[in-house]
């Protein structure tokens, strides 16, 4: 039952989350199969060891002999975080650029649901779409944990999915919000990349570079990933992701709600 | 009776470019009015600003005495729209699209919906991805249709639709009409505005160049009369009699073009012993086709 825009456009993801969850499974299950054999590696310390500084100190790789270490730096330092923010700028862009392009927002904007409500129910299903997945992955986890003996602690494991889901809704609410201004998919998808990596540039170049280290906790992956995120617990840097997200979707309302709304 | 449907100066620019251009326009309530223009005339541009979906650069329009950019939602609440290009979700049925609306609209009658599907022969069950056009155009009235709004902006609505769904469809307008509701209609083809509007206006290069109820508008039209005399026809006299724009004579017959009363014609011919007469229904599209001008059809926006 159709019974609003939040509903109708938690249905249109039902196919994709499905995907999505299948693509975060099987990763999972892949390198928690890989654990038992890296554990046992007898060369293991002095192959990380052979690794370039700075490499060693992107990924973390003092701690890639504990299970806990191995999955922050193979998953929740790069891969992870980009399947969530892939999944966030898609949904997002769509919402509602993707229908204008479509030529599908007319009829809806000329309801009595308002231009606001419209964003802050795609905003609403885009938050709970990166929360579905987040639950899937955090079964997924413990699931490989339990039987690949990783030994990640439950409450570990919950600040670390958090931190996806909430990398994931930050870059989809931005790609939502440029949607809405712009009112074009290709620019809200280009121009939300761009700020990603932009941002990831400016976590990674603080974590090697000491000049750069000051502005390193501005990026939505120092807020996400330092110190873990498996076994930083909840940090309150959290709320930032959070917040910056509302404040640009909020900062969007009055401009969509100004402008002209392209005809087919 | 105050007007449903108000525009004052209207006015609007594409990055500088006018599409329209300062329109004084008020169409009372329990009326069907034709929109017409050549393509690029300002149509589109005109019911999008009245529909709430563009934002004037000049003037100000109102819907049921909203306004349409300060008091957007309420004037939404009252209309029913129908794009130019209308578009539904392709992966819904075309019941599950119309539930989906009905339900951000609330309050839809769920039999007006049947009844209305049923009378354009619509199939509900199939996706609307998998539809004709014309089918899809016909989701497109329904969902326009189906809260029975106070007004009702088309734009192009009969695009795609096969003659008997055309006809089905002009009568649900009329219906529309006798309930006293407003439907605010555009098309560039003057025939089938001509057989259902009490009033239209006439749109060239973003200005009015005309607005008048059809009944006027055919009272001015030029009448063709042949008249077939028993002797010569008084081709001199007819050429000067009042009203007459053109008069030919072919043997007994003269073919006449009257603009306006005949009488004064008449009266010059009479004596002259008329063994038959034959007038021709005025044709809008005559009238239209002077408003267009010529060199009307700029094809922009």
């Amino acid at each position: 039952m159709l019974g609003n825009v939040f509903v109708k456009s938690l249905r249109d993801q039902r196919k994709a989350l499905l995907g999505w969850s299948i693509g975060i499974l099987a990763l999972v299950a892949l390198e928690g199969a890989l654990w038992p054999s890296i554990k046992r590696m007898p060369a293991l310390n002095e192959l990380l060891a052979s690794y370039p500084e700075p490499l060693r100190k992107l990924l973390r790789l003092e701690d890639f002999a504990s299970g806990t270490g191995f999955m922050n730096a193979e998953l929740f330092s790069a891969m992870l975080p980009i399947l969530f923010i892939a999944l966030g700028i898609g949904r997002g862009a769509r919402a509602i650029a993707g229908e204008e392009e479509a030529g599908t927002l007319e009829v809806l904007l000329v309801t009595p649901v308002s231009a606001a409500r419209l964003v802050l129910h795609q905003a609403a299903a885009l938050a709970a779409t990166a929360l579905a997945l987040g639950f899937v992955l955090y079964g997924a986890m413990l699931a490989a944990s339990a039987v690949f003996g990783l030994g990640i602690g439950v409450a570990d494991l919950a600040g670390a999915t958090l931190a996806m889901v909430l990398l994931g809704v930050e870059f989809g609410w931005f790609a939502l919000a440029l949607g809405a201004v712009t009112g074009r998919r290709a620019v809200a998808v280009a121009g939300t990349s761009s700020v990603a990596v932009a941002a990831y540039v400016l976590y990674a170049a603080g974590e090697l570079v000491d000049a750069v280290r000051p502005w390193q906790p501005v990026s939505p992956f120092y807020q996400a990933l330092h110190g873990g995120p498996l076994g930083a617990g909840v940090p309150v840097a959290y709320l930032w992701m959070v917040l910056a997200g509302a404040v640009v979707v909020g900062a969007t309302l009055p401009i969509f709600d100004r402008r002209d709304i392209a005809a087919r | 009776m105050t007007a449903v449907i108000h525009a004052s100066a209207l006015s609007k620019s594409y990055h500088g470019r006018a599409a329209l251009r300062g329109i004084d326009l008020d169409v009372p309530g329990g009326v069907i009015f034709g929109y017409l223009g050549p393509n690029g005339a300002g149509k589109t541009t005109t019911i999008r600003l009245l529909a709430g979906l563009l934002r004037p650069t000049g003037g100000r329009a109102e819907v049921c005495g909203f306004d349409t950019v300060r008091d957007r939602e309420r004037a939404q609440r009252r209309i029913g729209y129908l794009p130019g290009e209308f578009v539904g979700y392709p992966d819904l049925t075309g019941e599950q699209y119309l539930r989906y609306l009905a339900n951000l609209r609330g309050g839809v009658d769920p039999s007006v919906v049947r009844d209305l599907a049923g009378r354009l022969d619509l199939e509900l069950t199939v996706r609307i991805g998998t539809l004709s056009h014309g089918n899809r155009q016909k989701i497109g009235i329904v969902q326009a249709f189906m809260h029975q709004p106070e007004v009702l902006l088309l734009d192009e609505p009969t695009s795609g639709l096969d003659p008997l769904v055309q006809r089905e469809f002009l009568a649900m307008l009329r219906e529309v009409r006798d309930q006293g509701r407003t439907a605010f209609l555009s098309s560039h083809v003057l025939y089938e505005v001509e057989a259902v509007a009490d009033m239209v206006a006439i749109l060239r290069r973003g200005q009015l160049v005309v607005v008048e109820s059809v009944d006027k508008l055919k009272a001015q039209a030029m009448r063709r009369i042949d008249l077939t005399f028993e002797g010569q026809p008084p081709l001199a006299e007819l050429q000067a009699a009042t009203g007459v724009r053109e008069a030919r004579a072919s043997g007994p017959a003269a073919h006449v073009m009257v603009e306006g009363s005949t009488a004064a014609m008449l009266r010059v011919a009479a004596p002259h012993g008329v063994a038959q007469i034959v007038t021709h229904e005025p044709d809008l599209e005559e009238i239209f086709m002077t408003y267009y001008g010529q060199g009307a059809t700029d094809d922009a926006g």
